[in-house]
């Protein structure tokens, strides 16, 4: 083989596995910023209208803040 | 602190009333800062299944394309690049159409959500990296083949041109404004910037092009490769698309992190300016 074909599949499965790596970081560290969703069996006080399945219980934001994050 | 003590309410303010609900944080923690572990949940461990095919499919594609799968007959060993560029190719072009569908139905008044807002951004911007990496490996191929690491051949350029116009639409998104009317122009620039895709797909078919026509031709359903290397092609194909589903899942998590974050920090701004008003007598 040549390092071209090398080169292709190093530079796919870095760049791939930092992007990764660096979207579960940011996620972490977003969660660590933000306070604690309520503890189970508490409702909270305003249902998220759009939080993802693993945010239950989460703050609503306040209304016009349905934001654009991505 | 008291056990009361909202985790976002400064010193001396009543803060927002949900905030005043979110259980304080254990002793010795900062206010604001989280302490305790989320619990895990069942979208949690689907995802982590599903990252975890993703680099188990990834993996298997890597070993059978560069040591199972034989050299090609014209293309020599440079046929193992093909088993990663044409399943980048086609996730680019999955990223696309997600964004472009979930901008419709986000621009559709019936169907309008942030989350379709969010789906959009995060696929857009998975579509970008595997859009950089097409091109790159795309150049890798073209060097050995061609001679040369760029050529303004028609299907290289849409691609260029589609990788700028999603890189623009990514900037878009990041432009302050009110989050809606962010939204709106940014599903709208979505649905412009898809323009390119059908360009792109179709250019080696509509003009003279130095790059060789798709080795799976959708529209008339005809392969072009056979044996292992159509299987090891398939695999990729699907791994590929496996680790696209868990980066955008992941994406969007973080979006609407984001979104909370945003939208708790503007609370607090507001809790502060509250506080610092004087008090009416």
């Amino acid at each position: 083989m040549n390092g071209y074909i090398e080169s292709g599949y190093i530079v796919t499965l870095g760049a791939l596995g930092v992007y990764a790596a660096s979207l579960v970081g940011r996620e972490r560290s977003a969660r660590r910023r933000l306070p604690a969703p309520p503890a189970r069996g508490t409702a909270p006080a305003e249902a998220p209208e759009d939080a993802p399945a693993g945010d239950e219980g989460s703050p609503a934001p306040p209304p016009g803040s349905s934001g654009t994050g991505a | 602190m008291s056990l009361t003590s909202p985790p976002f309410s400064p010193a001396g303010t009543a803060g927002p009333a949900r905030a005043a609900e979110a259980p304080a944080p254990p002793r010795g923690a900062s206010p604001g800062r989280r302490r305790t572990r989320r619990p895990r949940t069942r979208a949690d461990s689907a995802l982590t299944a599903v990252g975890l095919v993703g680099i188990a499919g990834v993996v298997a594609t890597v070993w059978l394309g560069l040591w199972v799968t034989p050299p090609d007959e014209f293309m020599g060993n440079l046929v193992r690049l093909l088993y990663i560029h044409p399943p980048l190719a086609w996730v680019m072009f999955l990223a696309y159409g997600v964004s472009f569908l979930a901008s419709l139905l986000y621009l559709w008044p019936r169907t309008r959500s942030a989350r379709f807002d969010r789906l959009a951004g995060a696929s857009a911007e998975v579509g970008v990296v595997f859009t950089g990496l097409t091109l790159v490996t795309g150049s890798l191929w073209g060097r050995p083949t061609w001679g040369q690491w760029w050529t303004w051949d028609p299907l290289l350029t849409t691609t260029a041109l589609l990788f700028v116009l999603y890189l623009g639409y990514l900037a878009l998104r990041r432009v302050p404004g009110e989050p809606e009317a962010r939204a709106k122009r940014s599903a709208i620039a979505a649905l412009v910037a898809f323009i390119d895709v059908p360009i792109v797909y179709f250019s080696v078919l509509w003009w003279k092009s130095l790059h060789q026509a798709p080795s799976i031709d959708l529209t008339t359903r005809k392969t072009y490769v056979h044996g292992s290397m159509a299987w090891t092609l398939l695999l990729g194909f699907l791994s590929f698309t496996v680790v696209f589903a868990w980066l955008v899942a992941h994406r969007y998590r973080l979006a609407v992190l984001e979104d909370r974050e945003e939208s708790e920090g503007l609370a607090l701004a507001l809790a502060e300016r509250r506080a610092e008003a004087p008090e009416a007598p």
